[in-house]
């Protein structure tokens, strides 16, 4: 994203705390798939250490160590804790599903079968629902209703830079390529503009991409892609 | 028992109970907790400030070693910067999301932090040595970066520096410190 940036000092960057967005959550990506830069990255942590080591301690509570372990799971750490709401649950239990390796498709699963649970309780179900991730981070959802609303949820915290904006973007065939379905300054509930595309169909792409503010220049996507997923049929 | 001494007596303990904590052993999370609470406490609370919002970095950094616990490679890092990087890393979202920061808020007392800051490092750190071969103000921009989670536009707010004057200042005082450290 940024190839005038050596490693070493984009691995500080990170390591200070400055990244956000989209260039945060690339590097996080890859810490996980390329050694070396995890070890410039270790590196700097060893560096800045000293900071941490000397910093002023403050005597916290006995009750902040109540509180932890309470928030311990009882078993393991994907035990499913008994609760009221199993929606609830499946909120809280996401990133623990995600750690697995099929913890993703089944975290999307059941987060599209709640989702329309939901709705479907609120008396107002959509026909299809895509859920659009980041890798295995799911980070909105959008319904697409039987008299051709649609609207993108964002579930996920998506940090904009300043000057910056989300774009939603569809996919209605190959031929046409992406048409723009909506753009919002941050993360937010937000109805899509279909009027533009036919009816989505089962197995169309959404996807949001970070563009400057007031939407893309090109009328194409041109920032990166954040999240992406395709339609499927309600559940 | 000398700094480097203790800080590696420290380390090995903390990695111990670390690979305790992966097998499910409470007991040795309630190790780490007593070595490394209040400095933990001390650290997030350089960063968010109220000392309610470090208590919460700090548990919800507890509840997510004992969960990623696993995950810890000791060939691929020591366990108390892992610990740390997950602290921070809690606390500077604490602070991002939940705007803790208002604009005015204790300008001087944070400038005066940066220096503090660098005065509590030992006297044998090599980061306190090559922190003092920079400027202040590209010495402050580390600190308050590093220590205060500041970001890059608090950064330029707080020095009254342009944006593109803080990003670039910034790189050349990161590589000058690696050039420094090795």
């Amino acid at each position: 994203m940024t190839p005038d940036r050596p490693d070493g000092l984009l691995a500080a960057e990170y390591v200070l705390g400055l990244l956000e967005g989209p260039a945060l959550a690339l590097v996080e990506r890859r810490l996980r798939s390329d050694s070396g830069f995890a070890r410039e990255v270790e590196a700097w942590r060893t560096r800045f250490s000293d900071f941490d080591h000397s910093a002023e301690t403050h005597q916290v509570g006995e009750n902040i160590w109540h509180r932890i372990e309470q928030a311990l799971p009882t078993t393991s750490a994907v035990a499913a804790p008994l609760r009221s709401s199993w929606r609830e649950w499946l909120w809280d239990s996401l990133p623990a599903l995600r750690a697995t390796a099929v913890g993703a498709s089944l975290a999307v699963l059941l987060l599209a079968v709640a989702l329309a649970a939901t709705i479907r309780q609120a008396g107002r179900a959509p026909t299809m629902i895509a859920v659009l991730l980041d890798g295995d981070r799911p980070g909105a959802v959008v319904e697409v209703f039987a008299d051709g609303r649609a609207t993108l949820m964002p579930i996920s915290n998506i940090p904009v830079p300043l000057g910056r904006a989300l774009q939603v973007w569809t996919l209605p065939s190959k031929e046409r390529g992406p048409v723009s379905v909506g753009l919002m300054p941050q993360a937010q509930t937000l109805p899509l503009t279909l009027s533009t595309v036919p009816q989505p169909q089962p197995d169309q792409l959404f996807e949001i991409t970070l563009e400057p503010e007031g939407g893309s220049p090109t009328g194409r996507p041109t920032g990166p892609i954040l999240f992406k997923g395709n339609t499927a049929r309600r559940l | 028992m000398t700094v480097a001494g203790q800080q590696g007596a420290l380390e090995a303990q903390v990695a111990a109970a670390l690979t305790r904590c992966a097998a499910g052993e409470r007991a040795a999370l309630r190790v780490i907790y007593d070595i490394e609470a209040a400095r933990m406490a001390g650290v997030a609370r350089r960063i968010v400030r109220r000392p309610e919002l470090a208590e919460e970095a700090v548990h919800d950094t507890f509840v997510n070693v004992w969960q990623a616990a696993r995950s810890f490679d000791p060939q691929r890092g020591a366990a108390r910067s892992w610990l740390y990087a997950i602290l921070r890393n809690r606390a500077i979202s604490i602070l991002r999301d939940e705007g803790r920061f208002s604009p005015d808020e204790d300008v001087a007392e944070i400038e005066l932090d940066a220096a503090s800051a660098t005065a509590r490092l030992p006297e044998s750190s090599a980061l306190r040595r090559c922190l003092e071969h920079l400027d202040g103000n590209k010495r402050a921009m580390v600190v308050l970066a590093y220590v205060h989670g500041l970001s890059h536009g608090e950064l330029a707010g707080r020095l009254r520096l342009p944006l593109g004057t803080v990003k670039s200042w910034l790189r050349r005082s990161l590589a000058s410190l690696r050039e420094c450290m090795g």
